[in-house]
């Protein structure tokens, strides 16, 4: 924790500040929402850069996950009126369960073979959900009474406000669990299976464990997240919440910040779903936004394949070089 | 779940036989791209959609037989693929790692633009033979699809006669072999690549030409479709032909056998599990090699 506060402690400070009165000050209902919003995808970006980022696998299908959490949390509490803020952190643990199975079972495939099975895993998700009617009432979805506490509704005024602390402690969570992911041996093995991976169980990494583990992680944070937002939204139903769309924005958000960087999904998130609002509300009911999210990624893909963050600190890393030493000659 | 007598099995094996032949033929660019380049186009599904709009237009607007269209549609997406090779996948540095990634970016920017431009309605082109069928010896067989079925055999035989019997696909298949011996012996696998990549799209499009009359469908259907050819392409063993048409036929086959048996909201998960359990128990597929990938 020291560490972490040490290198990066003022903009860390400024930050959870600007993020801890900003419901206070903005009081505009929209602003809060694309907020939450904000974080939320910062949270899945992040999660999904623990798998994805670290260890190399593009798993584009982590939506399964974020869509098993939101219905576990809708369930439990329209059966047994668990509160989704509270039942959120262990049903996570559920999901986890889920994917440590269902991260052994793909993990055995590689490259693009893995990326078209994790596409595969939100499909039969999806399916199950719509079929599965007499519990997830199929494709009509699941409606969750009005957010509030002990039987007593939030007003409308309020009801973003308690979703915004909610989200800023996942946030919190989830970056310092990346972060502390990052600094260990275990860690380091993940970076290893991504940079090497026949090297990497050479030298005596249980490469199978480490992926999986690292798979079931990221897999953590999304169920946790979709539990909140399954509430947030008080509504899911199975083709909107099992949506591959939603794998890929994160992916996009976490290269476009900088892949297996701690910070670069963040910054990736508070970039991208602010400018995906906007988009929306600007070209309204249009599908357009697929397009300049799919074109985006592109331009990202083809010309800054790094990201922001690692593209942005190579360029100062020059600078300072070149006012230090020569420029080698090519 | 109820066992369905004889006659039903019968006729239902025939309607996946029908089908399967149109999956064939959808996947088969597919995986002769994978072959060629070692690139999974995630964007095929996106293809797909985009011929089956454009024979709905032509539909619409002339009358012009969906079968026929296949005539413009296939050129038209043959020049498209091969633009987006040429200006897009050639620029990839690391196919095997970021192609996937890349072309799902493509099929997500299809998505908006379809999206915008014919909304969400969905569509289906209905020429007058739409509701006739053909009856043999008690069973049924509808003139769409035995149309499909048909124009995909042709399709493919003119691949395949593409394939074996002219320079090109000689260049083709060498160059599958052996990218680094093909370049050696003088064949130019840039324009190789680039040519399979406009046949692999023109194949789409003859396939969403098919599509458009057998089903119905909008924009955000392209992710089924590309879940579909992906798995028929998987079972068959990428970057094989033969593969992916047995493997196209078993998974037609199972897929109408499911809606019989089981219910037809559960036939599209033949596809998926048939796509899980094959990257799990057999990598390699029914006829592919076994391609060691880096991660």
């Amino acid at each position: 924790m020291k560490r972490l506060l040490s290198s990066n402690g003022l903009w860390i400070g400024i930050a959870l500040l600007a993020l801890l009165i900003f419901p206070l000050i903005q009081r505009s209902q929209y602003y809060q929402h694309v907020m939450v919003m904000t974080m939320m995808a910062a949270v899945l970006a992040s999660s999904w850069n623990i798998l994805g980022g670290y260890a190399g696998y593009t798993s584009l299908g982590h939506a399964a996950f974020f869509g098993l959490g939101g219905y576990l949390v809708a369930l439990a509490h329209n059966y047994f009126g668990w509160h989704p803020f509270v039942s959120t952190w262990f049903l996570g643990f559920v999901v986890l369960g889920v994917a440590l199975v269902l991260g052994w079972i793909s993990l055995r495939t590689h490259g693009s073979a893995f990326v078209v099975v994790t596409i595969a895993m939100v499909f039969i998700f999806r399916l199950v959900a719509l079929n599965l009617s007499n519990i997830t009432n199929g494709a009509r979805g699941l409606t969750q009474p009005r957010p509030g506490w002990g039987g007593v509704p939030w007003s409308p005024e309020f009801i973003k406000v308690p979703f915004h602390y909610i989200m800023l402690i996942l946030l919190c969570i989830t970056i310092f669990a990346s972060w502390r992911i990052r600094q260990s041996k275990f860690g380091l093995g993940l970076i290893a299976i991504r940079e090497d991976e026949g090297k990497a169980e050479a030298v005596g990494i249980n490469t199978m464990l480490y992926k999986v583990l690292a798979f079931g992680f990221s897999a953590y944070f999304m169920g946790v997240a979709g539990g909140i937002y399954s509430y947030f939204f008080t509504y899911i139903d199975p083709q909107f919440i099992f949506d591959v769309f939603t794998g890929v924005t994160m992916v996009l958000i976490a290269i476009l910040g900088g892949r297996g960087t701690l910070w670069g999904p963040v910054l990736g998130a508070f970039i991208m779903e602010p400018l995906g609002n906007w988009v929306i509300g600007t070209f309204g009911g249009t599908q357009i936004h697929l397009t300049i999210f799919g074109g985006v990624l592109l331009v990202v893909m083809l010309f800054m394949p790094q990201g922001i963050l690692p593209t942005l600190s190579d360029a100062i890393r020059q600078r300072k070089k070149a006012g230090m030493v020569k420029a080698p000659s090519p | 779940m109820t066992l369905p007598s004889t006659h039903l099995l019968i006729q239902t094996i025939i309607l996946g036989l029908l089908v399967g032949g149109v999956y064939a033929l959808m996947s088969s660019g597919l995986t002769l791209i994978f072959g060629v380049m070692r690139v999974i186009n995630v964007a095929h599904g996106a293809f797909l959609i985009l011929a089956a709009y454009s024979t709905y237009w032509l539909f619409q607007l002339t009358g012009l037989d969906p079968i026929i269209s296949i005539a413009l549609t296939a050129p038209l997406l043959f020049g498209l693929g091969w633009v987006i090779q040429r200006y897009i996948l050639s620029r990839i540095e690391n196919p095997e790692r970021s192609s996937v990634i890349i072309t799902f970016a493509l099929a997500v920017t299809l998505e908006g633009l379809m999206g915008t431009f014919w909304k969400t309605t969905i569509r289906s082109v209905k020429p007058e033979y739409a509701s006739e069928v053909l009856k043999f010896a008690s069973y049924r067989f509808p003139v769409t699809r035995l149309a499909g079925f048909a124009a995909a055999l042709l399709v493919l035989l003119i691949l395949y006669l593409i394939l074996q019997r002219t320079n090109l696909g000689r260049a083709i298949r060498a160059t599958i072999q052996d990218r680094n011996a093909a370049q050696l012996v003088g064949v130019n696998v840039q324009m190789v690549s680039a040519v399979t990549f406009g046949i692999g799209i023109a194949t789409a499009a003859a396939g969403g030409s098919l599509l458009s009359m057998i089903y119905s469908f909008n924009a955000s259907s392209q992710t089924d479709w590309i879940t579909r050819v992906l798995s028929v392409i998987v079972l068959g063993g990428m970057g094989s032909l033969p593969g992916a048409f047995v493997a196209a036929i078993i998974l037609g086959v199972m897929e109408q056998l499911t809606a019989v048996v089981v219910t037809l909201y559960w036939s599209p998960i033949v596809f998926y599990l048939f796509l899980f359990l094959t990257l799990i128990f057999r990598p390699q597929g029914l006829m592919g090699e076994i391609v060691r990938e880096k991660a």
